[in-house]
């Protein structure tokens, strides 16, 4: 490891001259637009009719069609081009730290304040301030510096839009001292490679075929069509030999589970948590259970859906969270008390979903499409972008709360890197209700394989019960149903800022 | 109504084993010899004497070798029971069948295993190749997917137990408590003098969640063999007979090994049910009429829905029947007064049957008065027997 102590110091005048200091406006190529818009709603998931279908939207508290708030730093960016601003301090720190072979970034904060939505058409600029350059830190990355900005967002008219603090790391990449510690603490290889192997017949071979094709079949039989588990030849039911399969939807609940600790298998990570799952169809199966904690999220009834594990000898069923479904009504603030919980769900991290997430955010750093490069700068794959992970925050909440809620603010502090294969699962509940202003405040965790992925917290304005005084606006919306009194905008430019998700 | 014929004209004459140990540094063979061979000095009778032998399918001492060694002329009748643990009462039941039958006229049942210090059980199925027979075929449903231990195949239908019922872990500690006491006292008792308590039962770590270390039995090195006769020829030895007033195999509701996760109910054990009325029936007993039982114990959890089944209590009732200090000495049923598998040895049941006779002839170390008639029970969760032994009147 090499040793940073010696270079402390004198950073801190180094920086100093930066500090404070406001760049030039930047200002989008493009107007806000139907095509970036569409792209990130595929990227993310993310169905809310208020930025795609302009029947929807008109009619809506928005009056027509808005852009998806978290796209707020996503218009202005440069794209593939991606010019650095020379005028701009942050640039000018990097510059200086890359020079010094600080020459790898992972955002570490994002938190956007919204003062209103942005329809098509508006052209977007922002003006960065360099907030701090942190002492240098060590990281599980390697020694590197923490490097906050803030940036002021309005329109072509130079009314003001939103705000972003970000922060992120400027690290020397370090080779980790990965303690290869499996095998010497007598933890077997988790490798699901060294799974163990299913024996298969001819009674049970159609399930095996099926998983092949990642399709979970149960039999059925061919005359009478009752559902037999575990599978055999003949149907105790009519006596038929004519034995078939069904494929089953994959959704269902669970029954029962067990966390087996010891001993420990090759084969398999622990803790691991294996279910039995009553599929809708009405049969059981055992299967693994991914991305839930068997003590905070796991219960007894709990929906589930089915996934499939990969690099096994034969592709086995798994269960997971299931994804989010997305709410026709938006969620009144009177129907929520603090503490109410989201209904846990899940998101698959794939290639895909990493690449095109990156490419919706305009977001071209190469460690977000290009695996040599992102192996090279110390990962082991692409990895989310913070973009992707706030649009994913904006996505699941919007699901939940229905396409009226009205975002506020995403504060989303980034930890574990998400790759592909993993899985993203998200628990989130009402940390607040103000009723004052209509706001709700719910705290999101986003977590992976590796741990906690993002942590974020978000303000939503939510409608208020019918007969309750006012119904509120989205702030800018240009045609107000009734007369709200104007929301109190949280978080405008003058605010305190960098408040802790 | 049906009763059997065998019940109440055979008796067990001998009860004999090896001491119980974590290593007993001979082979298997030899465990099941000596078993046998004390048995016999039981009942005073002697080894040419015997033509019929009784075991496990699991068992790996066969009964040639066990024929020759304890110089035996010949064997008119040898059967093996299978599954597992399910199988010790059965054997008591297949010797019982064949003496009434006049085919045998003394029939050894014997289980011995260096379970511990050899291949050790509790480690379950992992690493086992698989073949394509449709017994090997069912843990395709589960051994993939990381259940691969009895633990862990126990624990599925534990935490159901408990979401259903409203069973605590505590709950099935007391059982744990309650055998580790009984084993206290027993100086054949691997745990002779280590009783638990709750907190410690608690404390303990997790094997398979919801399972703690201590709801768990170890295995066991050793040997244990159990004589049988019709109760005529028992009346003419050394010992009090004790006779057979009943015994059930029973298979039930979608049955699976230990994995019957796919029947309706995953609270009760349908299988003890069938055992429960046929005991009864043939027995023509009642519930007022046990005062003690061995209820096969290697896991706790068990426990719970066997005391359901026969009866002594109502369906979801036997945490409040336990935690009322019912199953402890003194109380309404003490059970396992030998320690059960968790505390004496875990002799696949075999060594539950002795304790069982011990209680009728009047010989435990933790007697329970009045014990004229003691249920014994088989493995659970898997295609099992019971057993009811009396008093010769």
């Amino acid at each position: 490891m090499r040793t940073v102590g010696s270079e402390q110091p004198a950073e801190q005048d180094l920086f100093s001259d930066y500090v404070g200091v406001s760049g030039l406006p930047v200002t989008a190529r493009h107007a806000v637009n139907e095509a970036m818009t569409a792209h990130w709603c595929d990227a993310m998931g993310d169905g809310n009719p208020s930025y795609t279908n302009e029947e929807f939207a008109l009619s809506s508290l928005h009056g027509g069609i808005v852009a998806p708030p978290a796209m707020l730093d996503v218009w202005d960016r440069g794209g593939l081009v991606f010019p650095r601003h020379s005028a701009s301090p942050r640039t000018k720190v990097m510059e200086r730290l890359f020079a010094d072979g600080f020459d790898s970034i992972v955002a570490v904060n994002a938190e956007l304040e919204f003062s209103r939505y942005l329809r098509r058409g508006e052209l977007v600029s922002n003006v960065e301030v360099l907030d701090d350059v942190s002492s240098l830190k060590r990281t599980a990355r390697g020694p590197g510096y923490f490097v906050t900005t803030r940036h002021r967002y309005t329109n072509q008219l130079g009314e003001h839009v939103g705000d972003l603090m970000f922060r992120m790391l400027i690290f020397r990449p370090e080779a980790r001292e990965e303690p290869e510690p499996a095998e010497a603490e007598g933890v077997p290889d988790p490798d699901p490679s060294l799974r163990p192997l299913p024996a298969i017949n001819d009674d049970n071979r159609f399930f095996w075929e099926g998983a092949e094709r990642r399709e979970l079949r149960v039999q059925r039989c061919g005359r009478c069509s009752r559902l037999l588990t575990p599978p055999g030849p003949r149907c105790p039911a009519c006596g038929s030999f004519e034995m078939s399969w069904t494929v089953a939807s994959g959704r269902g609940r669970l029954y029962s589970f067990a966390v087996p600790e010891h001993p420990k298998v090759a084969g398999f990570s622990y803790p691991l948590t294996v279910g039995l799952v009553e599929l809708e169809e009405g049969s059981r199966i055992v299967a693994d259970l991914v991305g839930l904690d068997p003590h905070d999220d796991v219960h007894i009834g709990m929906p589930l859906e089915l996934c499939w594990l990969e690099g096994a000898p034969l592709p086995l069923p798994q269960f997971r969270a299931p994804a989010p479904v997305r709410a026709a009504e938006t969620v009144r603030l009177d129907d929520l008390s603090a503490g109410d919980v989201l209904p846990l769900c899940s998101l698959p991290i794939t290639t895909t979903l990493v690449v095109a997430g990156a490419i919706a955010t305009r977001d071209y750093t190469p460690v977000h499409h290009d695996r040599a490069v992102a192996e090279r700068e110390g990962s082991k794959d692409v990895f989310l972008n913070i973009n992707t992970s706030v649009g994913l925050v904006e996505r699941v909440v919007s699901d939940w709360a229905g396409p009226e809620a009205v975002f506020r603010s995403i504060r989303l502090r980034l930890g574990a890197p998400g790759y592909p294969g993993d899985l993203l699962t998200f628990s989130g509940r009402v940390a607040a209700l103000d009723s004052e202003t209509g706001t709700a405040t719910i705290s999101l965790t986003a977590k992976d394989s590796l741990g906690d992925h993002a942590v974020a917290t978000v303000e939503l304005l939510l409608p208020r019960a019918p007969g309750a005084p006012t119904r509120p606006r989205a702030p800018g919306a240009p045609k107000a149903p009734t007369a709200p009194t104007a929301p109190t905008v949280p978080g405008g430019p003058g605010s305190p800022g960098g408040r802790r998700s | 109504m049906r009763r059997h014929a065998y019940a109440g004209t055979t008796a067990i004459c001998g009860i004999g084993a090896t001491e119980f140990s974590k290593r007993s540094g001979r082979s298997e063979l030899r465990l099941a010899l000596e078993a046998c061979v004390a048995a016999l000095d039981d009942a005073g009778v002697e080894a040419g004497k015997v033509n019929g032998l009784s075991t496990f399918t699991m068992e790996t001492n066969p009964e040639n070798e066990l024929m020759r060694l304890l110089g035996i002329a010949e064997l008119t009748h040898f059967s093996r029971v299978h599954f597992g643990g399910g199988a010790p009462c059965a054997t008591v039941q297949m010797a019982a069948m064949a003496i009434n039958e006049g085919v045998a006229d003394y029939v050894l049942c014997y289980r011995a295993f260096n379970e511990r210090s050899g291949h050790r059980f509790g480690t379950g199925v992992q690493g086992r190749a698989p073949t394509a027979t449709a017994e090997e075929a069912q843990y395709a449903w589960t051994s993939p997917y990381g259940l691969l231990t009895p633990a862990s195949w126990v624990a599925m239908f534990a935490r159901r137990i408990m979401h259903e019922h409203g069973v605590e872990s505590e709950d099935f500690g007391r059982v744990a408590v309650a055998d580790r006491r009984h084993a206290a006292t027993n100086p054949a008792a691997h745990f002779y003098g280590k009783p638990i308590t709750l907190e410690e039962h608690q404390a303990s770590r997790f094997i398979v969640e919801p399972l703690h270390l201590l709801d768990c039995c170890q295995e066991t090195d050793g040997g244990q063999a159990i004589l049988v006769t019709s109760l005529e020829q028992a009346r003419d030895l050394r010992q009090k007979p004790v006779v057979i007033e009943a015994a059930a195999q029973g298979m039930a509701d979608e049955q699976q090994m230990m994995r019957s996760y796919f029947r309706q109910s995953l609270t009760g054990l349908p299988e003890m049910g069938t055992c429960a009325r046929q005991i009864w029936e043939t027995s023509g007993l009642s519930v007022d009429d046990v005062r003690t039982a061995i209820f096969y114990d290697h896991f706790t959890p068990f426990v719970l829905p066997q005391i359901e089944e026969f009866g002594f209590c109502g369906r979801g009732e036997a945490r409040h029947f336990i935690a009322d200090g019912n199953i402890e000495l003194g109380g309404r049923l003490p059970i396992n007064t030998h320690g059960g598998q968790l505390g004496e040895a875990y002799l696949h049941g075999m060594n539950g049957i002795a304790e069982g006779v011990r209680q009728v002839r009047g010989t435990s170390v933790n007697q329970v008065v009045g014990a004229e008639h003691v249920l014994v029970t088989s493995g659970t969760g898997v295609p099992t027997s019971a057993l009811m032994l009396g008093a010769d009147r």
